[in-house]
């Protein structure tokens, strides 16, 4: 929980849910576990705002809670993580991912569930039949039999799961266990419920706001089959998927499209037998690769085998030969590979910020480890004074740094070595924490643009309405032009400025989680690998 | 690092191995710390555009959108201002509708959190003041409503017929309404709003009549108890704010 980690989090909390609970959250992360009392009394809050924020961070998942730490009478204890809140930033991919694999059904399921944290099968598909009968044209309506068809889908393939049964919910006082069970831990992680929903999605027509009341209340009334089923948007599942895209888009560009197919199938084939830690994927044969491969990319089998040759000479690593048998026995190198994604990401950083001659020498020093300063020159091919310079720049970044070997016990200066190196795992990790201050200071400087013009953006809005309004009661065309001419062109020109910022901005988030989402995930895979 | 050495010009490590040779000056020492927004030498790529990061954008903005409205965004009570204003009373109440939505499984949270559901004055049933009077009375949550209702409108009979044999001398409907706030004031148990409504629409000469919330009212003043429409209360505070900008027009 670093500090940086901690103000991202806050400030995404205080976008998506309000002050209140970026209050609380702000509070539990920095503080650890805590119970009831403390948290009222050191926020400063209302107990019913506390109790209220509280339920919405359990809700989301960003929460934990637990019996307290000195036994079972003890009040429970809540206590709260950077990684969930953190992955809010990464909502947006998760929703185009479910559109592309599994059309706008899917995109709008896991929209629902990401929005309200959990919800039940039946609540899941009731809404957004509902929304999706809204956008078709009038007459149509969405059937539920569709939405369920595409939440099992996502289910089977393990994009959604079901939350774990939290067993000291109600008495605050009968679990023993520490650590709160992991949805994987239960045997119907992955069940569907057997239910047969029957309906058509709803439209909401303004007219009939009474019956609508009157159905709401029949819907109510209907007894609920999957009562205390809850799910949830799986995101390891949804990492998987990226970390898979990226390896298969990096071999696209290092090679071409045809070993990033062959690639792709590998991984696909790979899908359900490997561990979501795994450094490696299982072997697969050449002849299962050929079998597998599209029908579309009529490979025979000898190209077929010269790409594997070329995959596996790639300095790269991505693909590994594991055995000689079937045809030749061979791995994607997920850990390697991800490995490398992050060395490059640290090479273009460095490119990107201290030109082109700082980045040959960091490429020098992550190949070679060690190097003293005249080998640095030599090796680089850069003058003594130029590269000096530069290494010194990169030394004050924190981007490489100085390693003292000395020749006698005495540590004396003259009778030391002193060799420049780059530790790729440290170096990763300072990077990564940049990325969350770049990320917290785009957030912050949106939010700033948006409160100067304020004003401006209020009017534009309260303009809108009025036209929407107008347009719905059907007006002239003289009223409307009337009306949008009362924003005069040097305020139109303010408010297009304002959008684009925010555009930029709001983007700009975007690309740095793809970075984050690369570093997280090779520092999380150096945790785990015995390597 | 260089008053070590006696004011002698010796630094505390060889100058070879690291490559500064005799001659050379050293750079000039920082005296301050590093300017806030430094000039970049290399300008920054520019974003990636594309049908995939706009689609994203507007999701991301959709999402921010979305979650405004949802009961889960929970505004705190608005800051009190410096002086009291007597619209106050009208405003607080506004925003709370959306929590009322969201209706959570308590199976799946610790009891501790449970707040004691507050309904809506609507339902004739009183709307506790303060959070410690809400806490203190533990209400059942399933409340039968007929029944609630039935009992609620006998107690409230009551307590006018003692109102009306006190006031059998004066003006009833003007002692009435002093009584109304007499009471407002003396009385925890009954909220005002509702005292309102009984004031309103029932009888002067204190006969038993049944209590008539009118379906006939505008949505403003139904939620708020009141005969008014909520822009009444707007106590002008707001006026003069808009156009100060465009200085064309003088203002008068």
């Amino acid at each position: 929980m670093t500090a940086q980690e901690v103000r991202l989090c806050g400030l995404l909390l205080h976008e998506h849910f309000g002050e209140v609970v970026e209050k609380v959250g702000t509070h539990l992360l920095r503080s650890g576990a805590q119970n009831l009392r403390t948290i009222i009394h050191e926020t400063g809050l209302s107990v019913d705002l506390v109790k209220k924020s509280l339920m919405v961070l359990v809700q989301h998942g960003a929460c934990l809670f637990s019996s307290g730490r000195k036994g079972p009478g003890s009040p429970t204890e809540y206590r709260s993580g950077c990684d969930r809140i953190l992955r809010i930033l990464r909502y947006p991919r998760y929703i185009y991912t479910a559109k592309t694999l599994y059309g706008d059904t899917g995109e709008l399921v896991v929209e629902e569930l990401l929005q309200r944290g959990h919800m039940t099968m039946s609540g899941t598909v009731k809404t957004v039949a509902d929304r999706l009968t809204q956008n078709m044209e009038e007459g149509r309506s969405m059937d539920y039999s569709e939405v369920s068809s595409a939440f099992s889908k996502l289910v089977e393939t393990h994009f959604l799961q079901r939350c774990p049964k939290l067993a000291g919910a109600g008495t605050a006082d009968s679990t023993t266990s520490a650590i709160p069970p992991t949805p994987e831990s239960f045997p119907d992680c992955y069940k569907v419920p057997h239910m047969t929903l029957v309906g058509r999605g709803k439209r909401q027509l303004a007219a009939e706001d009474g019956e609508d009341q009157r159905n709401a209340k029949r819907q109510k009334m209907d007894s609920e089959v999957d009562e205390g089923i809850y799910w949830q948007v799986n995101f390891e599942r949804f990492h998987l998927h990226f970390r898979d895209q990226a390896i298969i888009s990096a071999v696209a560009n290092k090679l071409d499209q045809t070993s990033s197919e062959i690639v792709r199938t590998m991984l696909r084939m790979s899908e359900v037998t490997t561990s979501p830690a795994a450094t490696c994927t299982k072997p697969l044969s050449a002849n299962e690769i050929f079998r597998s491969l599209p029908a579309s990319y009529n490979i025979p089998r000898p190209i077929l085998d010269q790409y594997l040759t070329l995959l596996v000479d790639d300095p790269m690593e991505f693909v590994g030969k594991a055995g000689e048998s079937g045809g030749g026995m061979y791995v994607v190198n997920l850990h390697r590979a991800l490995a490398n994604l992050a060395r490059a990401t640290l090479e273009s950083v460095v490119q990107e910020r201290f030109g082109s001659r700082s980045a040959r020498i960091f490429r020098l020093l992550l190949r070679k480890r060690h190097l003293e300063q005249k080998q640095v020159e030599d090796f680089a091919m850069i003058p003594a004074k130029e590269a000096k310079d530069m290494l010194y720049t990169l030394l004050s970044q924190n981007l490489v740094q100085l390693q003292e070997i000395p020749k006698t016990p005495d540590y004396a200066p003259s009778r030391t070595f002193y060799l420049y190196t780059v530790n790729q795992l440290p170096t990763a990790r300072m990077l990564l924490q940049n990325c969350y201050k770049t990320v917290a200071n785009l957030i912050e400087r949106r939010l700033f643009e948006s409160k100067e013009s304020k004003r401006l953006l209020e009017k534009s809005q309260r303009i809108e309405a009025i036209l929407a309004s107008l347009q719905a009661s059907g007006a002239e065309p003289e009223q409307l032009t009337e009306v949008e001419e009362m924003i005069t062109a040097p305020e139109k020109q303010q408010l297009d400025a304002l959008k684009l910022h925010i555009n930029k901005l709001d983007s700009a988030e975007n690309q740095v989680d793809e970075t984050i989402f690369l570093l997280e995930s090779y520092v999380n895979s150096t945790a785990t690998s015995t390597v | 690092m260089a008053a070590r050495g006696r004011s002698r010009r010796t630094l505390s490590f060889s100058v070879d191995s690291v490559g500064i040779n005799r001659g050379e000056s050293l750079p000039p020492t920082l005296q301050q710390p590093t300017p806030v927004f430094p000039v970049m030498e290399q300008k920054p790529l520019p974003l990636t555009g594309g049908e995939e990061a706009e689609y994203l954008l507007a999701l991301k903005q959709d999402f921010r959108g979305a979650m405004r409205s949802l009961p889960c965004f929970i505004q705190p009570a608005a800051a009190l201002r410096d002086v009291e204003r007597y619209s106050d009373k009208y405003h607080s109440s506004e925003h709370t509708d959306g929590l009322m939505d969201w209706t959570p499984d308590w199976q799946r949270f610790p009891r501790e959190l449970r707040i004691h559901a507050r309904k809506p004055a609507r339902d004739g049933v009183s709307v506790a003041r303060s959070d410690a009077q809400s806490a203190q009375k533990k209400k059942k949550k399933k409340v039968r409503e007929k029944e609630e209702v039935l009992i609620k409108l006998e107690t409230l009979q009551k307590k006018e017929e003692q109102q009306s044999e006190e006031d059998d001398d004066d003006d009833n409907t003007e002692q009435k309404k002093k009584q109304e706030d007499d009471d407002a004031d003396g009385d925890e148990e009954y909220d005002e709003e509702e005292f309102e409504e009984v004031i309103l629409y029932v009888t002067c000469d204190g006969s038993n009549q049944s209590v008539w919330t009118g379906s006939g009212l505008t949505e403003g003043s139904v939620l708020q108890e009141t005969d008014y429409i909520m822009s009444y209360f707007d106590n002008g505070e707001d006026f003069g704010g808009d156009s100060d900008d465009n200085m064309d027009e003088a203002i008068y």
